[in-house]
């Protein structure tokens, strides 16, 4: 497929104004021929933003003989039966983090691309930015030492403007803080350290909720031996926003405010060293730009998915598996005493 | 009355105040609460809650009675802009009466009296007069709307707590920053009333107003009762922060000396207007417009073409001049808010809602601190 892909993108919320679109506005091996959205207005509006000529639609079923590929920007519960009509119907798919709500949902997504030939990206923008190709050279070199353990936090107060406000809602989401912020670390270091071999889960969702924060202690068994680590995240509290990974000899830090580079510190005599590494000539282009390129050229043969349906999948699975072994953050500055006497604890 | 098997209502609900109503009802085990969102990004704590959050306005009454459902007990925090706090009130107290609402708690304020409350308003008898401030002035004419709608039928009751202070708290988190950011002072040694309420008290003076049927009708101050001074809540937060240095001082005569300084609204609008025109921001704006860059540019030259006097006069004539000189202030200067909160010496009493309602304060201000801490060291905030 060599000449422009023609382009559906479904959903005209948050992540496609400020993400998916203008991605796909610019490159040139895109054309964009239809947005489509519930809301046919806001469909309208992003186009002329753009001024994208593209249709514009409420129904996406029509459009899929029309097009080549389609990014799923739609609300997590309308990921997977979204995902399969498309696949079904021979066309590439770009579907937004998280594939899927369930294991099963996104293990059929997965099957399914495979049967019929077309490629099955996900949205793991994160996977797209320097630090992290940087970090396994970083590993590889063995130039930490010993891994000692990381900690890894990305949180703030939750601003997010979602135009169909479903991310607080479990039925549409399929969770919180975890399946929508943690998804991307999850990612990341199941890449880096292998898939989790050991886990222990910890949210502040007081039941049928979702949570806003999330504390998960794992362990990997992967290339770099065992490792140990903690990831937290929230919506309601300002985290320090940083991967801090400790080893023997020096530590290395992804900073959320340069996510495009690696700080290594080590610390000789009195001295604390430190260097930044960066990839050369690394584009400055935006990671939905990456993304999206890097789905055309795989399309067009040229390169292999960075962010496919399985390793999605893994992710899927060890989120699962969280939120069925979950316990309860302590919050005891929210417990009051049912006692007679009324006494706060 | 009976209500804890009901379905309440809460506004206000992704706020502070409003977030611990809903975990306490919950805690509580009230039958089913319903918040009003208005912004949904805001919602992400009381989403950890098993609560319907019906999306809504105060100012549109259709979407009022759509969120409000089958609630006959309402808890009414929310605020919005200027507008909200009357229109909203009425609005919903409207929508309330059309749907038999059975209790409506209004939360008002002790700021009806205005931010530095004038002595003898130590009870809730104190007459209430415009104050000049528009936040206090509207939540006095939202209590004014709803004891009409108390007179009308409704079983109303406005409670006016003071600093609300607990885990979530915008005056913790503030102080603790501006601590962080030695923007601090005490003022007048730090003798000011602070009338703390922690927001756990509150929502057990709410329940109580709930419980209690001689509640309708009345008016109660909230407050822990003890009498707390700006000094020891500045101070508690200074030693969440394990910083040791005295905090710096300052008088309310400086403070005022130093605001009779500042340019009034006019003239410092007109100077940052001309400061606008100035910069080289706006000037490179103008540039992009091909007429304003001829006249502009034509305009510079001739500007350069003076002598020096001459274009200082002119510079002069269009107001560019060096800002007035200011006293050098010794302590960081609070600003006007923070000034007139931290400088009342009013405690309100609490013997009404004591008499009336059984209210009594069970969490003292250490207990309450001490919780204070222990989330803001969770929240990655100490």
């Amino acid at each position: 497929m060599g000449g422009e892909i023609r382009l559906a993108i479904l959903g005209c919320g948050e992540i496609t104004r400020i993400g998916h679109l203008p991605a796909a506005a610019t490159h040139p091996g895109v054309r964009v021929l239809w947005l489509v959205d519930s809301n046919v207005h806001r469909a309208k509006s992003l186009a002329e933003q753009h001024h994208l000529d593209c249709q514009i639609g409420s129904d996406y079923k029509p459009i899929l003989p029309q097009v080549d590929a389609l990014i799923n920007a739609l609300p997590n519960s309308l990921h997977t039966p979204v995902n399969l009509e498309t696949l079904n119907a021979g066309v590439h798919l770009l579907c937004e983090k998280p594939l899927a709500t369930t294991a099963a949902d996104a293990r059929s997504c997965c099957e399914l691309a495979e049967r019929k030939g077309v490629l099955l990206a996900v949205g793991m923008n994160r996977r797209f930015v320097a630090s992290h190709t940087l970090l396994p050279i970083v590993l590889q070199e063995r130039s930490l030492g010993e891994l000692l353990g990381y900690d890894w936090s990305s949180g703030g107060v939750f601003d997010w403007k979602s135009a169909s406000g479903f991310y607080f809602s479990r039925k549409l989401a399929g969770g919180g803080a975890l399946i929508d912020y943690a998804v991307h670390l999850l990612d990341s270091l199941i890449d880096w350290f292998g898939p989790a071999s050991h886990f222990d889960y910890q949210d502040d969702d007081w039941g049928s909720g979702i949570e806003a924060n999330a504390i998960l202690q794992l362990q990997h068994d992967g290339q770099s031996g065992p490792v140990k680590g903690q990831v937290r995240v929230s919506r309601t509290y300002p985290l320090s926003n940083r991967l801090l990974i400790r080893g023997t000899k020096a530590q290395a830090e992804i900073p959320s405010d340069d996510p495009d580079s690696v700080v290594i510190r080590r610390q000789t005599g009195q001295w604390e060293l430190s260097e930044t590494l960066r990839l050369p000539d690394f584009p400055h282009t935006t990671t939905f730009y990456k993304q999206l390129d890097n789905f055309v050229e795989s399309i067009r043969g040229n390169q292999k998915l960075k962010s496919n349906g399985w390793q999605a999948l893994r992710v899927i699975e060890l989120i699962e598996q969280c939120y069925a072994n979950r316990r309860r953050i302590p919050e005891p500055w929210s417990e009051v005493s049912s006692a007679p006497d009324g006494a706060v604890r | 009355m009976k209500w804890r098997n009901q379905t309440v209502f809460v506004t206000g609900a992704t706020g502070f105040i409003g977030g611990r109503i809903c975990e306490r009802l919950v805690l509580a085990n009230v039958g089913q609460v319903r918040a009003l969102v208005h912004s949904p990004h805001k919602a992400a704590r009381i989403a950890r809650l098993p609560i319907a959050m019906p999306g809504g306005s105060l100012l549109d009454r259709d979407s009022l009675r759509s969120a409000l459902g089958d609630a006959k007990v309402v808890i009414h925090c929310g605020l919005g802009n200027a507008r909200g706090i009357v229109r909203g009130t009425e609005n919903l107290l409207a929508v309330a009466a059309e749907a038999g609402v059975e209790r409506f708690v209004h939360m008002s304020t002790t700021a009806v009296y205005g931010l530095t409350p004038p002595p003898g308003s130590e009870t809730e008898e104190a007459p209430v007069r415009a104050t000049g401030d528009n936040y206090c002035d509207n939540k006095s004419r939202a209590e004014r709307v709803v004891a009409r709608f108390g007179r009308g039928g409704m079983s109303t009751v406005i409670l006016r707590p003071s600093i609300v202070y607990g885990p979530y708290s915008a005056w913790s988190i503030r102080l603790v920053q501006s601590l962080r950011q030695n923007a601090v002072a005490l003022i007048d040694g730090g003798r000011g009333a602070c009338n703390t309420t922690y927001v756990d008290n509150l929502v057990d003076a709410i329940f109580l107003a709930l419980d209690n049927d001689a509640s309708s009708g009345k008016t109660f101050f909230i407050t822990d009762g003890e009498a707390i001074t700006w000094g020891d809540f500045i101070r508690a937060h200074v030693a969440m922060l394990g910083l040791r240095d005295p905090l710096p001082e300052i008088s309310s005569k400086q403070v005022l000396a130093y605001y009779k300084q500042q340019p009034g609204l006019l003239t410092g609008s007109v100077r940052a207007t001309a400061q606008v025109l100035r910069s080289r921001q706006f000037r490179e704006i103008l540039l992009q417009i091909p007429l304003t860059q001829r006249l502009l540019t034509g305009a510079w030259g001739w500007l350069e073409s003076l002598s020096e006097d001459r274009r200082q006069r002119v510079r002069s004539r269009l107001g560019v001049r060096r800002p007035a000189q200011v006293a050098q202030a010794t302590a960081p200067i609070p600003d006007p808010v923070d000034f007139a909160t931290q400088t009342g010496t009013v405690f309100f009493r609490i013997n009404k809602a004591r008499s009336v309602l059984g209210y009594e304060p069970r969490v003292r201000f250490r207990q309450g601190i001490a919780m204070v801490e222990q989330w803001m060291r969770h929240a990655n905030y100490l």
